[in-house]
């Protein structure tokens, strides 16, 4: 869980950080999670049959990124009085395992009126490069 | 140029899942795999006083809803295979234990860009995720990317 976590949506700023949160994702757990997801395609089990397809070697499945991202939103909402209610990524590059990755994000807006808050997303390989890009938006209650 | 494709394809409906049934125990296999400690999702004592009376499943639970064997048969390509571009996801509400989910799934949009490297078509596939009561739950916007063949 993040040390820093959402309050109320009064005390939220603009500019507000989410993370950085680091993990690092072993070959087990990339297996886990597709074996979890019922993803069973050889890309994301095993490098030789990764690599019949051209790609570098095994890769996290699009979907676990995109679980890991929703995590570091739901992560810094916690206990508030709050949902996730959209989030949407972009895969840029393939992201393997056995790497250490950064999650982090920011406050764009918030919005009074019904009392959300958009949050832009990325998580980021040790070379600083943004493998998954995102956006979330986030409702509280009153 | 405009990307080719019969316009009946969008918003028709092309696959309708039978329901799958939500465990504990596959909540908490999910939780394991993603690296998942939020009590709400993990911890029954502590979710029971949480928002919604109990257990839920993370968010992102809802993308590990397959699609069935013939999803591909009916989505166009074009061009070299595609790959998973992104997703945009709408969490209606939460998923439980003991939900049946079922998911159906349309052709949203079709669309070409044209990026650094070529020309890449789009299709976007959106799933709808409902559960035992009919209540959706998620829409779910798989995004696929084709690039166009020279």
């Amino acid at each position: 869980m993040l040390e820093t976590t959402a309050k109320s949506f009064e005390e939220i700023k603009i500019g507000d950080t989410l993370g950085p949160e680091e993990i690092h994702v072993s070959r087990e757990r990339c297996r886990a999670y597709a074996h979890q997801a019922h993803l069973d395609a050889a890309r994301f089990t095993d490098d030789e049959g990764a690599r019949k397809e051209g790609l570098p070697g095994m890769i996290l499945p699009g979907n676990m990124s995109l679980g890991l991202i929703t995590k570091l939103v739901t992560d810094w909402i916690a206990s508030a009085n709050a949902r996730l209610t959209r989030i949407g990524t972009t895969y840029r590059l393939p992201v393997q395992p056995d790497h250490t990755f950064v999650l982090q994000g920011f406050i764009t807006n918030s919005n009074p009126e019904d009392r959300t808050v958009e949050v832009d997303l990325w998580m980021e390989n040790e070379d600083a490069e943004r493998l998954v890009i995102g956006t979330a938006t986030v409702q509280f209650g009153s | 140029m405009p990307v080719d494709f019969d316009p009946a394809l969008i918003g028709k409906v092309f696959e309708q899942t039978e329901p799958v049934k939500v465990t504990a125990e596959k909540i908490a296999g999910f939780c394991a795999a993603l690296g998942e400690d939020n009590p709400l999702f993990t911890d029954e004592g502590a979710a029971r006083k949480g928002p919604y009376g109990g257990i839920v499943a993370p968010p992102s639970f809802a993308v590990t809803f397959r699609n069935g064997r013939h999803f591909f048969s009916h989505v166009p390509r074009f061009g070299r295979i595609g790959m998973d571009a992104g997703k945009d996801v709408e969490f209606v509400a939460p998923i439980r234990p003991g939900d049946e989910i079922t998911l159906s799934s349309n052709v949203k949009e079709i669309y070409e860009k044209t990026g650094r490297s070529g020309s890449m078509v789009f299709v976007i596939v959106r799933s709808t995720l409902k559960n035992q009561n009919d209540e959706v739950v998620a829409h779910v916007d798989h995004r696929f990317m084709h690039r166009v063949s020279k």
